[in-house]
């Protein structure tokens, strides 16, 4: 049986940063990158059901969309304990948005034939929560989200999940497999990648495919697959602050200016 | 000398006299039988130390001094007199009276069974016997006396380190006790006394029961214990006859004491007679600020099955005495940590003995396999593994020259390369991979804290510089050591020195990265790092950060990168005796020093910070432990990036507490960005705040090079 897991090269901003020319993204010279850590406890959950099961029988495989500088995240996850990594090359997918990407990880889902495929709740960057519940809706496969425990005996034709509801309550789900989950953080301890584990990964191939590979359509890839499209990425204008000093007296008369200004 | 009338020839002692041949027969088939357990003891020992890695380091060109040194510290006794003067000192008497008697024993085997049997020498008579009598009598005399103080010491004085409890077990753990070496500490001690008081009844009855032979009667006070007895004897009624009788129960009981602690030399604590000697010769005197440079194409990165362990640990662990003295000086121990490196060493110790056996070996391919770390019984646990510090203070003081220090970090190496670490330290090594620093900050952040100087640092990427100053993390990203970055700046642009940093280019040197056990990740940084300084034109680098100027100093160079590398404290003394800086005040302070562990016991960085505090005219009051007994901050080994368990003690809190103790104290100088976090953050939480301040040694300096008047800063020096 084999467990997909999305991950995402996820970029974090420095305090100064600049937008893109065209105002609808950070430029990433003034980013970080790194693996999302939500998919982080995807990917352990993943790894952690393959240890759980006899050596051999599931693999765990690990697929991203970007270009070849995502190969970076691939390399930790394989580093992490998945077994093989796939990534979809994003040219032609500059237009695409959570939907178009889940176009994407659908069609890969449908050829690798996974058991479970495990997402990150959201990503770190854009928190848009939707990708792994779009590509649930694609395949049309059971699906929980936000999912704070696990448990899955490969083969099994239900897993039972638990979700975290507000008041403290928790809500046990058994869910028909194939299915699509998104992880919550801390459902584990994802593991430390060494360095050494990082570098041994990069004998490890990455299969490198493109959209048509995977067998979407010219109309499903990028812009063509879309629900929505950014416009604008903008720093709104700071609200503004003073602080009044002075004799209370002082500070009422201030205090009243103000209300009359805001008033109008 | 020799009576007259007494023929020279006579005045000796006859060998077996009245002996009958089945009496020697039982003699010569003991001995032997105890030869042969003592060469299987010693193959045995030997076959467990080859199961380890080979790998050490020992060149053997360099095989003369090694062996001058060994001989050295063992004749003088060096290391066992430190921080415990009388117990080494009475050990020299327990190992020169030995050793002299163990000479006279085979001087004696070298004329009966060899030189006389062959070519018919004989020489152990006349003068040259009486001399040798006296000599014997008075190693006896020593070897007794240093053998009733150490019994008085632990039967008496009962030295906390000599207690071996173990911090890293509980009572409830199957490995807890350590009775077995206490009894075995208290046989070995009463076997030797009893060899050698034996010695001595012996030979007072041998007087008595030849008093009429005037070739042993009228010389008896050449060995005067001997003769003392003998008039003992005599008072209390012995005859000739009695005395003979009583000579050869002795005779039996001394011979067969004597053989039989032989025999069992190598499969008891005595062995450290050899292995001693085999560690200090074969220990690397560079272990506490190199660290072995791992294979990374490898199978394995650290130690996790013994077999992985190199043999020169395993002769290490047997060379251990349980002296206590690394016990002692542990700071994580100290303060309540499950760790003490007596019990990392015995570990190893007890681990080797169990699975590759120390009486009879055992098949090596098991034993090899045997797991290191773990929860189970004889096992180190992840939580003693990762108390550890780094800060030398059991290595440094070892008398016999164990190397904890590596062998912790090979097992922590383990631990990482599985991912079994506290999850901040996975973050702060995340954080590091990720942007090159601990702060988890971007790299673009690295030279803010140069903004608020009046002047613009050089860019040493950019342009030649003479002095490259290597800022590292906590001096560049810190709020309060980028204070103290900015006061070593402002010294070096008024002494005129021509200098730069590398900004951006800069990433974390990977000391503690590499003390952590995270070897890949260091050999990462470190390649990083040697390639951005290996574009840039200067002649040295300056640090003020030891943790930065241990590793480039000392490991960069495993990786292709040798530079000339000083500390701050060291360039500053230079400064000021090349007249470029000179105090313009003396400040009236009293303060005490904090010696960095990676300035002062790994690079013995001792003395120059010492002359620059005299040169600002404060009071320097030393704490109890300073220099090479330094008490760590607590922040080395990546401690710094763990906060520690709620209700332990902090290790810095322990040296808040000490420095408190002056009185008076205005200052803890510090001379380390880390020790500055660390005490600092320990100087609140002790209550002390009010009480003194922490400064850096680089601000004190600073402030006494200030006159009173602010003056007109000096122009800057052309460039060199």
């Amino acid at each position: 049986m084999k467990i997909l897991v999305p991950v995402k090269r996820v970029a974090s901003l420095d305090d100064e940063f600049e937008l893109n020319d065209d105002g609808r993204d950070v430029d990433p010279d003034f980013c970080e990158f790194d693996l999302n850590e939500f998919d982080e406890y995807a990917l352990e959950a993943a790894v952690q059901i393959k240890e759980a099961a006899p050596e051999g029988s599931v693999e765990v495989v690990v697929l991203t969309i970007g270009p070849d500088d995502a190969d970076d995240v691939l390399r930790k996850a394989l580093a992490k304990g998945a077994d093989r990594a796939i990534r979809v090359d994003d040219a032609g997918l500059e237009e695409a948005d959570r939907v178009a990407i889940a176009r994407v990880i659908a069609k890969v889902a449908e050829n690798e034939e996974p058991g479970l495929v495990l997402c990150g709740a959201q990503s770190a960057d854009q928190g848009n929560a939707q990708t792994g519940m779009s590509v649930a809706a694609l395949l049309g496969w059971a699906r929980t989200a936000v999912v704070s425990k696990l448990d899955f005996t490969p083969g099994a034709a239900t897993a039972q999940v638990e979700r975290e509801l507000e008041g403290g309550l928790v809500e046990r789900i058994e869910v028909e497999t194939p299915a699509v989950l998104t992880i919550q953080l801390g459902i584990n301890t994802p593991r430390y990648a060494s360095l050494r584990s990082i570098k041994q990964a990069n004998a490890k191939p990455i299969e490198c495919l493109t959209p048509h590979d995977v067998g979407l359509a010219d109309a499903e890839i990028g812009g063509a697959g879309a629900l929505s499209r950014v416009r604008r990425v903008f720093v709104p204008e700071r609200g503004r602050g003073e602080i009044i000093a002075g004799t209370p007296s002082q500070q009422v008369a201030r205090l009243l200016e103000i209300i009359s200004e805001v008033n109008g | 000398m020799i009576p007259s009338g007494i023929d020279p020839s006579k005045v000796t002692r006859i060998l077996f006299q009245d002996f009958s041949p089945w009496m020697l027969a039982i003699f010569y088939v003991y001995a032997i039988g105890c030869m042969a357990a003592f060469a299987w003891g010693v193959y045995a020992q030997v076959h467990k130390y080859r199961a380890g890695r080979r790998g050490t380091r020992l060149a053997w060109g360099d095989i003369g001094r090694r062996l001058l040194d060994t001989a050295k510290t063992i004749a003088s006794h060096r290391t066992l007199r430190r921080r415990d003067t009388t117990a080494g000192r009475l050990h020299a008497f327990i190992f020169y009276g030995f050793t002299l008697l163990f000479i006279g024993t085979a001087t004696i085997t070298l004329q009966e069974d060899i030189l006389g049997p062959l070519i018919g020498l004989e020489f152990w008579h006349g003068h040259f016997y009486l001399l040798f009598k006296l000599t014997m009598t008075l190693a006896g005399t020593g070897f007794i006396c240093g053998l009733l103080y150490m019994m008085w010491r632990r039967g008496w004085l009962k030295p906390p380190k000599l207690d071996y409890a173990r911090p890293d077990r509980t009572p409830q753990d199957a490995d807890f006790s350590r009775e077995r070496y206490r009894i075995e500490d208290w046989a070995f001690l009463w076997t030797l006394l009893l060899i050698g008081i034996t010695g001595f009844l012996l030979s007072g009855a041998r007087m008595v029961w030849l008093q009429n032979d005037p070739a042993v009667w009228d010389t008896r006070w050449w060995a005067p214990v001997g003769a003392s007895i003998a008039a003992g004897l005599k008072a209390v009624g012995f005859t000739s006859a009695g005395a003979g009788a009583l000579r050869m129960g002795l005779w039996w009981l001394h011979g067969v004491l004597a053989l039989t602690f032989i025999a069992l030399i190598p499969y008891t604590k005595a062995k450290h007679i050899f292995t001693a000697a085999a560690s200090w010769l074969l220990r690397n005197p560079e272990a506490i600020r190199h660290l072995p440079l791992g294979d990374l194409d490898a199978d394995r990165i650290g130690y996790r099955e013994l077999g992985d362990v190199a043999s020169r640990y395993l002769v290490q662990a047997d060379a251990c005495t349980k002296c206590g003295r690394c016990h002692e000086a542990c700071p994580a121990r100290a303060a309540g940590y499950p760790l003490s490196p007596r019990d990392v060493v015995l570990t190893l110790r007890e681990q080797a003995n169990t699975h590759l056996g120390e009486v009879l070996p055992k098949p090596r391919a098991a034993g090899c396999a045997a797991p290191l770390i773990g929860l189970a019984t004889g096992e180190y646990r992840p939580e003693t593994l990762w108390s550890c510090r780094q800060c030398g203070a059991c290595t440094e003081i070892c008398p016999v020259g164990v190397e904890h220090v590596p062998l912790i970090n090979m097992l922590r190496r383990t631990l990482v390369d599985e991912g079994e670490m506290d999850p901040a330290l996975q973050r702060t090594l995340g954080a590091v991979n990720k942007t090159g620093n601990c702060f988890n900050e971007s790299r673009r952040k690295r030279p803010n804290w140069t903004k608020d100087l009046p002047f613009k640092i050089k860019d040493a990427r950019k342009e030649p510089v003479d002095v490259l100053w290597f800022v590292g993390d906590y001096a560049s990203f810190d709020p309060r050591n980028q204070k103290v970055s900015r006061a070593f700046a402002r010294i070096l642009h008024s002494a005129g020195i021509d200098f730069g940093i590398l900004y951006e280019g800069e990433t974390t040197a990977g000391n503690d990265v590499r003390r952590v056990g995270e070897e890949g990740l260091f050999q990462q940084l470190a390649e990083g790092n040697i390639s951005t300084l290996g574009d840039c034109s200067f002649n040295r680098i300056v640090t003020t950060d030891p943790h930065s100027f241990n590793t480039l100093k000392n490991e960069y160079p495993d990786l292709g990168g040798t530079y000339d590398v000083s500390h701050a404290s060291a360039f500053l003394k230079e400064l000021m005796a090349d007249g470029r800086i000179t105090p313009a005040r003396k400040l009236d302070f009293t303060v005490t020093y904090h010696d960095p562990c990676h300035l002062g016991r790994l690079n013995k960085g001792y003395d120059a910070p010492r002359e620059l505090l005299a040169a600002t005219g404060v009071k320097l009051v030393e704490m109890g432990k300073s220099r090479d007994n330094s008490f760590c901050c607590g922040g080395g080994g990546g401690r710094v990036w763990v906060p520690d368990p709620p209700g332990t003690t902090k290790v810095g809190e322990i040296r808040a507490r000490e420095a408190a103790e002056i009185h008076g104290l205005d200052a803890l100088v510090v001379n380390c960005p880390k020790c500055m976090t660390m005490l600092e953050d320990a100087v609140k939480t002790t209550g002390n705040e009010r009480n003194f301040r922490v400064l850096e040694l680089t601000e004190l300096l600073a402030e006494a090079l200030e006159p009173e008047e602010p003056a007109v800063l000096p122009a800057h020096a052309e460039v060199g």
